[in-house]
């Protein structure tokens, strides 16, 4: 019998691992000194557990040693023998932290224990070997086997009543036996809870008992083996038949099958053979991959039909026709959005880091912190995830360094020595919103001005509104903390966590309130993968404009617009006046209408900022998939990808932020 | 070929499993908790589980018990994963109507092995 | 369900076994049974039975003690190879009344 190839599963061990111990250090952050939370030491001691039986399965053997022992100290705590204090929360935080170490090496095919694993198991097989008084339990079972052998044995064996319900039948307990030697049966008998009437038995209870003898060379271990699995469901004495052997045999690897063991079919065995590509993975639950497979069925009945139109066309099945037109449309669109499910993932996986660091920062701090986190459940797509950890880190951080006072601070403001920090996610139109809010002393707009002076980023006397104040910290290279701790001021300023956000095609912005808190608010795309673009001509070329950003367009009348000092063109929009991107110019389109009035010009929005954008025409709206131009060719200012139109020709996706940025560049250089 | 039942909420396990298992030619149905387990057993019958039995939502023990309630599972084999530190739970899964077990770690050898022994 | 496989011909109950004749068809089986044990003479086919149990070869037993109690007679129709075999390992052959193993 070959062996199957397990390192196709390698990928997801790791991910559910990772997982697992995500859900390990919640639980533990949760877990208060003196608890005795039956359900969150249970989620912990699955977790280890889980890691422990994977590791062991696909042969980790430094991370299933490491898991043996953090198991066998939750088992205490299981067990109620070992009492939960604050000490053995930070060491089973660590093991966490040394767990995920190990495995990062070891899928990285690096030898997962060092010296701090090996120091931190040493720690953890300490305290179970000390801790409770009570001797370690080392897992014996069936490890030193009787080694006597007999001429045989003779076997006394009752059934109780429940022991065929349980799956277990003397006939291939039998069998078993007969394969180790040979078995006779000397009696069969009925026990006296055998019900007088034929019509008052109960089939599926047992009611029998039996004295056998097996004879040959049989170990008793062998014989204990066969029995094991009925052990508390019958009475069971096993006594030696004879004198034992003089030589006993070597132990008889009795192979325990009826039937000749099921060949596993050869491309079982090697068609899956080489190692698992590290191309990244994504766990799919399976009501997702179900609504794709109704998906397809759909698509493949509406398939049939209109093929079934096209073989043999009328021009009465017009009608037809185009019922099966719109049917192929709302499936593709729904198989689209079934598909694009696939990748979206609960923002969960990132808010749960924040328990943690919010109680090192508390600690660190001196401060008192609450955190409340809604909307765990929001799915946003995977790629933004991953990319979305750092800005909100940067901002939690924030929030507990600057915004957040100390307790004593909070009392005399007349507020709870306790702040909250609040995480929140949820849909709002086609974005995922995301706010990071605290309750603390909000932003200090004095200091924000005088800082923005000092840096030149403001002239003085200048008159800001508050929403002008609070966007003063997103510029670069603004701080304001007056010595820069080893937090947040380290630096990384505001502008990065905006760059990082932008470049998720997304957008942060704050609010505050003077002694009341701020709060920052996260708009992101719900997939990077496609957007609602408007189609639009300039020159021979295809723009996309995203549909998200555009404000309005319009057709202006040549006297609309006003040429300024630097040569650049504005015109009047709603109490303002906006620049004018020429497209064609800023991306040398040839053949492409240069006089306002023959063009459109859509206004588009990022961030507040608005310019109106010319191109010739407008064709329509579309979903376009976005093609990354940077992977095909390079990055392109004022282009923030490429797709291809259903004509097969190409159109490129403009960045409406890079956009604005030129037009308002360019505005300010000639102001 | 047997109708069989993986209930395992670690999917490599499960995947490891159920690969083995449908590579020797049975049919596979896949679970990831105890919860699930009992709605799969309501809806097709099953000649074998094998139970996972620390689990969210419903652990393997409680899994058994209810599912010896159903008259369709009595006498049905029920295998429990276990690790050979669990004698608890062996017994715990025993007394809850499971036929047998299989300890962790097995390879799909050991796997099969036990699977033929109780489908016999 | 009783009513198909038990068949009256001539005084004679005719109870057939199923294929899959293990402790999940039991129930079925014995409702059968218990509507032959009352009858003189009792013939039990077991020539489709492909898989079999413990729990159908003991209820097949105390059905036998049961109807031999009453005074009826048993007789077997056939039993399968998989029947003999599992009756024989259990040291069931004499006491159900089976027909001896042939020599395969």
């Amino acid at each position: 019998m070959g062996t199957v190839d397990l390192t196709q599963f390698h990928q997801t061990f790791f991910a559910e691992s990772m997982e697992g111990l995500d859900g390990m250090e919640a639980a533990l952050l949760e877990l208060d000194a003196g608890s005795t939370d039956h359900e969150l030491v249970h989620t912990i001691f699955r977790a280890a557990h889980s890691i422990k039986g994977g590791a062991a399965t696909f042969g980790f053997a430094d991370v299933a040693a490491f898991t043996h022992v953090a198991e066998s100290l939750l088992e205490e705590v299981r067990s109620e023998r070992r009492p939960v204090t604050s000490d053995l929360i930070d060491l089973l935080l660590r093991s966490v932290d040394c767990l995920r170490t190990m495995l990062d090496h070891t899928s990285q095919g690096r030898p997962a224990a060092d010296e701090n694993s090996e120091a931190l198991r040493a720690e953890l097989a300490h305290l179970v070997e000390t801790g409770t008084g009570v001797a370690a339990a080392a897992p014996v079972a069936a490890s030193a086997p009787v080694t006597v052998a007999a001429a045989g044995w003779k076997i006394h064996f009752t059934a109780h009543p429940s022991l065929l319900q349980t799956g277990n039948d003397p006939v291939r307990v039998f069998h078993e036996l007969k394969q180790l030697g040979e078995l006779q049966v000397l009696r069969v008998f009925t026990v006296d809870a055998v019900p007088d009437e034929f019509a008052a038995l109960d089939p599926t209870q047992c009611y029998l008992g039996w004295e056998l003898t097996l004879s040959g060379n049989v170990e008793r271990a062998a014989v204990d083996g066969v029995f094991e699995w009925l052990d508390g469901d019958c009475e069971l004495a096993i006594e030696p038949l004879g004198a034992p052997a003089a030589a006993p045999a070597p132990a008889t690897a009795a192979p325990v099958a009826l039937l000749p063991p099921h060949p596993v079919p050869a491309a079982a065995v090697n068609g899956v053979s080489g190692h698992a590509a590290d191309a990244g993975s994504i766990r799919v639950g399976i009501d997702k991959v179900d609504a794709l497979i109704n998906m397809m069925g759909e698509l493949v009945i509406t398939q049939s039909m209109l093929s079934d139109i096209g073989a043999n066309f009328e021009p009465s099945q017009l009608e037809r026709l185009r019922e099966g037109l719109q049917q192929l449309e709302r499936t593709t669109r729904e198989l689209q959005e079934s598909v694009m499910r696939i990748r979206m993932l609960p923002i969960a996986t990132v808010f749960n880091r924040f328990p943690r660091m919010v109680r090192d920062l508390e600690r660190k701090l001196g401060k008192q912190v609450k955190l409340e986190m809604h909307g765990e459940q929001t799915e946003l797509d995977k790629t933004v995830l991953e990319k979305i950890g750092d800005p909100m880190v940067h901002l939690v951080r924030n929030a507990i360094d600057h915004g957040l006072e100390t307790p004593d601070k909070r009392r005399a403001a007349g507020k709870a020595d306790t702040g909250t920090l609040t995480l929140d996610a949820h849909h709002e139109g086609g974005n995922i919103i995301v706010r990071i809010s605290d309750d603390g002393a909000g932003l200090n707009h004095a200091a924000i001005v005088a800082k923005a002076v000092e840096r030149g980023l403001v002239s003085p006397g200048h008159d800001l509104n508050d929403d002008e104040i609070a966007e003063l910290i997103f510029q670069p290279g603004f701080s304001t903390s007056a010595k820069a701790t080893d937090l947040s001021g380290r630096g990384v300023g505001m502008d990065v966590v905006r760059r990082n956000v932008r470049d998720l095609g997304g957008s942060v912005s704050v609010k505050s309130v003077a002694g009341q808190g701020s709060t920052f608010t996260i708009a992101l795309p719900l997939t990077l993968a496609i957007i609602d673009g408007l189609v639009t001509t300039v020159g021979n070329e295809r723009y996309i404009v995203p549909l998200i950003s555009v404000v309005e367009s319009l057709r202006l009348k040549p006297e609309a617009v006003r040429r300024i000092a630097s040569g650049n063109e504005v015109f009047h929009f709603r109490d303002e006046y906006l620049p004018i991107m020429r497209l064609h110019r800023a991306f040398g389109c040839a053949n492409a209408v240069r006089e306002i009035e023959r063009g459109i010009v859509v206004v588009v929005e990022d961030e507040g900022q608005r310019v109106g954008i010319l191109v010739d025409e407008l064709l329509g709206q579309q979903q376009a998939v976005i093609k990354s131009l940077e992977k095909h060719y390079r990055k392109v200012v004022g282009v923030s990808g490429a797709t291809i139109l259903g004509d097969g020709s190409v159109a490129l996706i403009v960045d409406v932020g890079g956009v604005v940025r030129l037009g308002r560049r360019s505005e300010q250089a000639a102001a | 070929m047997a109708k069989i039942l993986a209930v395992d909420d670690s999917a490599s396990m499960r995947g490891m499993v159920a690969f083995t298992l449908r590579g020797a030619g049975h049919e596979v149905t896949e679970a990831e908790d105890g919860q699930k387990a009992l709605d799969a057993a309501g809806a097709g019958k099953f000649d074998l589980v094998l139970a996972d039995v620390n689990m969210p939502v419903m652990d393997g023990i409680t899994m058994v018990k209810q599912l010896r309630t159903k008259a369709d599972y009595q006498g049905v084999p029920i295998l429990m994963l276990t690790t050979e530190s669990d004698t608890n739970k062996k017994m715990e899964g025993k007394a809850a109507g499971a036929t047998g077990w299989l300890v962790k770690p097995f390879d799909p050898d050991k796997l099969l092995a036990t699977v033929n022994r109780v489908l016999g | 369900m009783g009513g198909r496989r038990a068949t009256k011909q001539g005084g004679m109950v005719t109870v057939s076994l199923p294929a899959d004749c293990r402790i999940g068809a039991q129930v079925a089986v014995h409702a059968e049974l218990v509507a032959a044990v009352q009858a003189s003479a009792v013939a039990l086919d077991g020539t489709r039975v492909e898989r079999v149990d413990t729990a159908a070869l003991q209820q097949l037993w105390l059905f036998a003690r049961a109807l031999e109690k009453h005074g009826g007679a048993l007789t077997w129709k056939g039993a399968s190879q998989a029947l003999e075999e599992a009756a024989a390992t259990l040291g069931l052959t004499t006491i159900l009344q089976l027909p001896a193993q042939q020599p395969a």
